[in-house]
């Protein structure tokens, strides 16, 4: 008998090292924000094997090195903001966008005694103001679209000051050399708790749903395989409503593989909600975002980035994983979402 | 007593001469070792920059030992890139981004001097204002180079920049009238680049849309304009960095690396 279980318990383990080693592997690439870890909740509760893929994980701390391997073919996706890969895209790389990571994200922060002086529901509060951003990051481009819906003029109206990092909008609002900065997760966070600044605004206050991190790959492979790709995001969509509906253990895992502070990630993730990790492609945003990219002068000319963008793959992966659970709330809303949304 | 205060000092002594001849070899092991960056460049007043890092010692301030080695034409000094005779060159971007359109795997890291043709043809014209460009000078370096220096090209392209800031100090104040025939700029601006390989019809219907951009290293220029903006940033250092169109990194330092 005892033979038995353990002939039968090594021809599992043979048979799954088999199996895992005829998975179709991607290579993966990220960044350490709170809302990137989608991935590793779905690695985590092997959402990735269960659909048929097997994904390796490497984080990077430089979008421009992350784009870079994805053109190289040293990764198979890449999840580097959009404004990398769309400057990439316009200058004849061959990347399609099939998913996303991250929604909104952005804040703007201040000294804690200007922070009544740019309360309100209006962006006017802001006009005649210094503006601390890092050029090309996903709020200046958005907080640019969001100045002109609000009929501001960012060349009359104030001024913006250009720095090469989060960490030197953030010296500067505390120095008061800016009247406010613009800056990303979790350093508006990391801001508050370190050098007592405060969030004035969330750019979703008055531009709701903007893109910010998407999945995207190289066009050769997301052709040749497209079912590797689907199964992927199916992976990603079962995740998302795991980081839903299971709140603490959502906040452990992101802590433990971002290595970034366990208050802050759960602070950002679930109470404020600074940002959505969803998988959705958000095709109108990515739009939105090449004509506000456009509009600030970044890129001279036009060009049809709606032909980098596969929101098919997307779809059938959400329907595969509805057809499974017909009556799951989160994937219906999903499904909603997405056709709003692209 | 006295013996054993002679012999701590005598010990102390040792320890200082040990660690004084083991700077000095270390210093010489590393002044032996330190590569010399061959870079070659043309006699015209594009190629300015060189001569203003090297003779202004913005080369020695990056760190960077550079030996600079005169060429007749682009031509020649392309052959000499490609054959490993020079680590870098300043050369004509016309020669340039031909010879990257026939084929050769150099990648563009800096612009230089372009000569200032006063026409007013040519700011309305954009394919003569192209042409115009073409006879001025980039900065490029060999496909070999190993990723592992990238440092030293980093360390380089910022010298490059040093040199430009100190012209344009120099521009501005100087008394009298200014002979400026010559327009600098550091940045690759791979847009520009493009608009003058479209003039020079150099894209083949078998070359990849992003074949020119593959060739265009932004990145190592937006690294060394990091590099010096880390410092104390002048108005000059600040517009080149607002031209520039550099990816910003994302994360918190304290961010681990896989």
């Amino acid at each position: 008998m005892k033979r038995i279980i353990a002939l039968t318990l090594v021809f599992a383990l043979t048979a799954s090292g088999i199996m895992a080693a005829d998975l179709p592997k991607l290579r993966v690439g990220y960044v350490p924000e709170p809302a990137h870890g989608l991935y590793f909740l779905a690695k985590e509760k092997g959402y990735f094997k269960e659909e048929g893929v097997d994904v390796e994980l490497f984080q990077f701390g430089s979008a421009a090195e992350g784009v870079a391997a994805v053109k190289a073919g040293k990764l198979d996706v890449g999840t580097f903001g959009t404004t990398a890969p769309l400057l990439f895209i316009s200058k004849g790389s061959e990347f399609t966008f099939i998913g996303g990571m991250m929604i909104g994200g952005q804040a703007i922060i201040t000294r804690p005694e200007r922070l009544a002086e740019l309360s309100g529901k209006d962006l006017k509060v802001y006009k005649g103001k210094k503006i601390g951003l890092v050029k090309l990051s996903t709020g200046d481009v958005v907080f640019r679209g969001a100045l002109k819906k609000a009929g501001i003029d960012v060349k009359k109206d104030m001024t913006f000051v250009e720095f090469g990092s989060a960490a030197a909008v953030v010296e500067a609002v505390k120095k008061g050399a800016v009247d406010a900065g613009l800056v990303w997760p979790p350093h508006f966070s990391l801001a508050e708790k370190h050098h007592g600044l405060k969030v004035a605004h969330y750019i979703e206050e008055f531009y709701p749903d903007y893109t910010c991190c998407r999945i995207f790959a190289h066009t050769d492979k997301v052709n040749a395989d497209p079912d590797t790709y689907r199964k992927f995001l199916t992976a990603l969509i079962r995740a998302y409503k795991f980081y839903k509906t299971n709140q603490e253990e959502t906040v452990q895992v992101y802590t433990k593989a971002l290595k970034i502070d366990e208050d802050i990630v759960r602070n950002e993730t679930y109470v404020k909600k600074v940002a959505d990790s969803n998988p959705d492609p958000l095709r109108k945003g990515i739009l939105d975002f090449w004509q506000h990219i456009l509009a600030a002068g970044y890129v001279p000319q036009d060009y049809p980035v709606d032909k980098h963008i596969n929101t098919q793959i997307y779809k059938d992966a959400l329907d595969s994983v509805i057809k499974k659970n017909p009556k799951e709330k989160i994937y219906q809303e999903m499904l909603a979402f997405y056709k709003k949304n692209n | 007593m006295v013996g054993g205060r002679a012999l701590h000092y005598l010990n102390f002594i040792a320890i200082l001469v040990v660690s004084v001849l083991s700077g000095t070899v270390a210093t010489s092991v590393a002044a032996t070792t330190a590569r010399t960056i061959r870079l070659g460049y043309l006699d015209t007043p594009g190629s300015a920059l060189c001569r203003i890092a090297a003779e202004k010692g913005h080369f020695r301030e990056e760190g960077v030992q550079v030996e600079l080695v005169r060429y007749p034409d682009s031509v020649k000094g392309l052959e000499a890139l490609e054959k490993g005779a020079i680590d870098v060159g300043a050369f004509a971007v016309r020669e340039s981004l031909r010879a990257i359109a026939a084929g050769k795997n150099f990648r563009i890291i800096a612009g230089g001097g372009t000569p200032i043709k006063n026409s007013p043809l040519a700011e309305l014209d954009g394919d003569l204002q192209s042409e115009n460009e073409s006879q001025g000078i980039l900065l490029l370096i060999p496909p070999e180079w190993p990723n592992s220096e990238k440092g030293t090209i980093i360390q380089l392209t910022a010298a490059w920049i040093r040199a430009y800031r100190t012209n344009q100090q120099r521009l501005s104040t100087s008394s009298g009238r200014s002979v400026n025939q010559v327009h600098f700029d550091p940045n690759p601006d791979y847009w520009r680049l493009e608009r003058i390989w479209r003039t020079l019809a150099l894209q083949h219907p078998e070359m990849k849309r992003d074949y020119l951009a593959s060739h265009v290293y932004e990145e190592i220029y937006c690294d060394a304009l990091d590099r010096l903006l880390l410092g104390q940033i002048d108005p000059i250092l600040q517009q080149l960095f607002s031209k520039a169109i550099c990816t910003p990194n994302c994360c918190p330092a304290n961010a681990a690396k896989n």
